[in-house]
């Protein structure tokens, strides 16, 4: 990329743009935070220019160059209707200095809960995906049950994994242990699902070419079919991934005592929509970062595909 | 009676589609000599790729034998190395990969260190020197059955079975194929050849490449003759096709081909 490419850029003209609106006199009856917010900026401005300097595909640096743009208009407008010209009810529409300011505030709290939420995830879809994948391997490669057990697999992954969340109450000892079940069975039946469809969907040619390099029958499920259906085992598990944040969070908005959905429902319930907005912001980017390294990690197993 | 590397008697097929059971082939008897190269040609349907699957071991014959150095065959066997018109490589593997894993395979006395400089030099033989990390999608198709039969050379089984390998290549390359085949195959003379049986229906490749063409008859498949092929090795293209001997062995194989089909314009079934 030539030094034009790389530094001349639509987004530092918003960037400067957007300071020149934070210098209008703020408004609004309450603390502001408006040197925080630039502070913010200018962080994400940095995260340009290192990333103008660093990164080396043109796309990716045209994606986080874009997505900063917008943010910076986003804030610039939010900033102009809350704490400079007060059109919004400060009570649900605070500005966004003092979002960050919150956050920076409940950074601890925030950071425990994000991890709680975390951690449950990550137990109940390794778990899963670590006894679906094997399990639909063995189980799709017999092919005489394949079928019987593609039946048995659609009822189950019909049953929204939402209602099990009683009766694991009444299973299970803790809530903890609870979500951890319910991500499980929300993970589990589109893994197992996908890979039995990617084993059943393996080519024959390359089947017999494994079988003409008389390849044993452990290498043959996890050096050929394992790989060979790879691509249909990532589509479950991204369902089973996106399924498992929206369930996890609603289970905490009902029950839990920690997690980013207890958050943003307690602080609701006392009317502190601050802190329910920063929630919200914050169960958003862990969500899009999560999915980002889960993209990464998909595409880096399967680049052999064109 | 001479003992043949690959014994092939009274072989029957019978392939079951739609519920319907119908004969492949019927009662197929030829014999390969070792080091020898035969080729299989035959009009589409004739049961030619249906004889390579039974040598290759993934389908098993209705009556009949195979026999490969007087043993019963059964199954497939790391004495046999096989080159398909498709995915003969895995697409997850790079080409070295690929290249590694089939050594792994047949050669046990092979080092893991070796492997790797074992498959760089077949590599570089068919052509394809630096190309060992690329996966098989980021070659052409001609690269990637040059890939194939550089795997099933570094495999050094004893035995090469080939699936109408280059029928898939465009016309230019797969001359190149062709005549990359013919020379790793004659070698130089020191090292003892490999016994192949090569499916085809090109005929033009069938007679480069041969010391014996089996020509198959369809519906059901059986041999109609089997013909040596008169030409002195090593052999060219070039010089070979400029030959009026060339054009009359050309014409006789045509006719073989083509006798049968006119034969069954006559009956009820138009092929052509």
């Amino acid at each position: 990329m030539t030094i034009k490419k790389r530094y001349l850029r639509i987004v530092h003209i918003l960037f400067i743009a957007f300071l020149f609106i934070q210098l209008l006199p703020d408004k609004a009856a309450y603390p502001v935070y408006t040197s925080l917010l630039i502070k913010f900026a200018v962080g994400a401005e940095i995260v340009v220019l290192i990333g103008s300097a660093l990164v080396k595909k043109e796309g990716s640096l045209a994606l986080l160059v874009d997505i900063v743009g917008f943010l910076f208009v986003f804030l610039a407008v939010w900033s102009l209707v809350t704490a400079k010209y007060n059109y919004l009810n400060p009570q649900l529409f605070p500005a966004p200095g003092k979002i960050v300011h919150q956050f920076v505030e409940d950074r601890d709290k925030i950071w425990t809960n994000v991890k709680s939420s975390l951690l449950t995830i990550i137990k109940g879809f390794l778990l899963a995906t670590a006894i679906a994948v094997p399990l639909g391997l063995f189980i799709g490669w017999s092919a005489r049950i394949g079928s019987a057990a593609t039946y048995i697999t659609k009822f189950f992954s019909s049953i929204p994994p939402i209602v099990y969340i009683p009766y694991g109450i009444a299973l299970l000892p803790t809530f903890k242990s609870v979500s951890v079940f319910v991500i499980f069975l929300a993970t589990f039946w589109p893994v197992f699902a996908g890979t039995m469809s990617g084993v059943l969907g393996v080519d024959k040619k390359i089947i017999d070419s494994a079988k003409v390099l008389n390849v044993g029958k452990p290498e043959m499920l996890f050096r050929v079919i394992l790989p060979a259906s790879l691509h249909q085992i990532f589509l479950g598990c991204n369902q089973g991934l996106s399924v498992s944040f929206i369930l996890l969070t609603s289970a905490e908005m009902i029950a839990a005592k920690d997690g980013m959905g207890y958050y943003v429902k307690y602080y609701s319930d006392f009317g502190d929509y601050t802190r329910t907005i920063t929630g919200l912001l914050v169960i958003g980017s862990v969500v899009i970062g999560v999915t980002f390294l889960f993209n990464k990690l998909q595409s880096s197993l399967l680049r052999w595909k064109r | 009676m001479t003992t043949n590397k690959i014994e092939i008697k009274d072989l029957t097929v019978n392939y079951i589609e739609n519920k319907k059971s119908f004969n492949a082939l019927h009662n197929v008897s030829f014999g390969v000599g070792k080091g020898e190269f035969v080729s299989v040609i035959g009009a589409s349907g004739c049961g030619k790729s249906t004889l390579l699957s039974v040598l290759e071991g993934l389908y098993a014959p209705a009556g009949g034998t195979v026999q490969i150095d007087g043993k019963e065959l059964h199954g497939t066997g790391t004495e046999r190395g096989v080159v398909f018109q498709h995915y003969s490589l895995f697409p997850w593997m790079t080409t070295k990969k690929n290249i590694e894993f089939g050594i792994k395979q047949s050669r046990h006395d092979v080092k893991r260190s070796e492997r790797g400089k074992i498959a760089e030099e077949f590599l570089t033989k068919v052509g394809l020197k630096g190309f060992g990390s690329k996966y098989p999608s980021q070659l052409s198709g001609g690269m990637q059955q040059r890939a194939a039969i550089a795997r099933a050379l570094a495999m050094n089984t004893e035995i090469l079975l080939m699936d109408e390998p280059f029928s898939a290549i465009d016309a230019k390359n797969r001359v190149l194929l062709q005549e990359l085949l013919l020379n790793l195959w004659e070698g130089d003379g020191v090292e003892e050849r490999k016994t192949v049986v090569f499916v085809t229906h090109d005929i033009d490749e069938a007679i480069l490449l041969s010391d014996k063409i089996v020509v198959l008859t369809a519906h059901p498949g059986t041999v109609n003759e089997i013909v040596n092929v008169p030409f002195e090795r090593p052999r060219s293209r070039a010089e070979l096709v400029k030959t009026d001997e060339y054009a009359k062995f050309r014409n006789r194989l045509l006719s073989l081909l083509y006798n049968d089909i006119a034969e069954r314009i006559g009956g009820d079934e138009v092929v052509l």
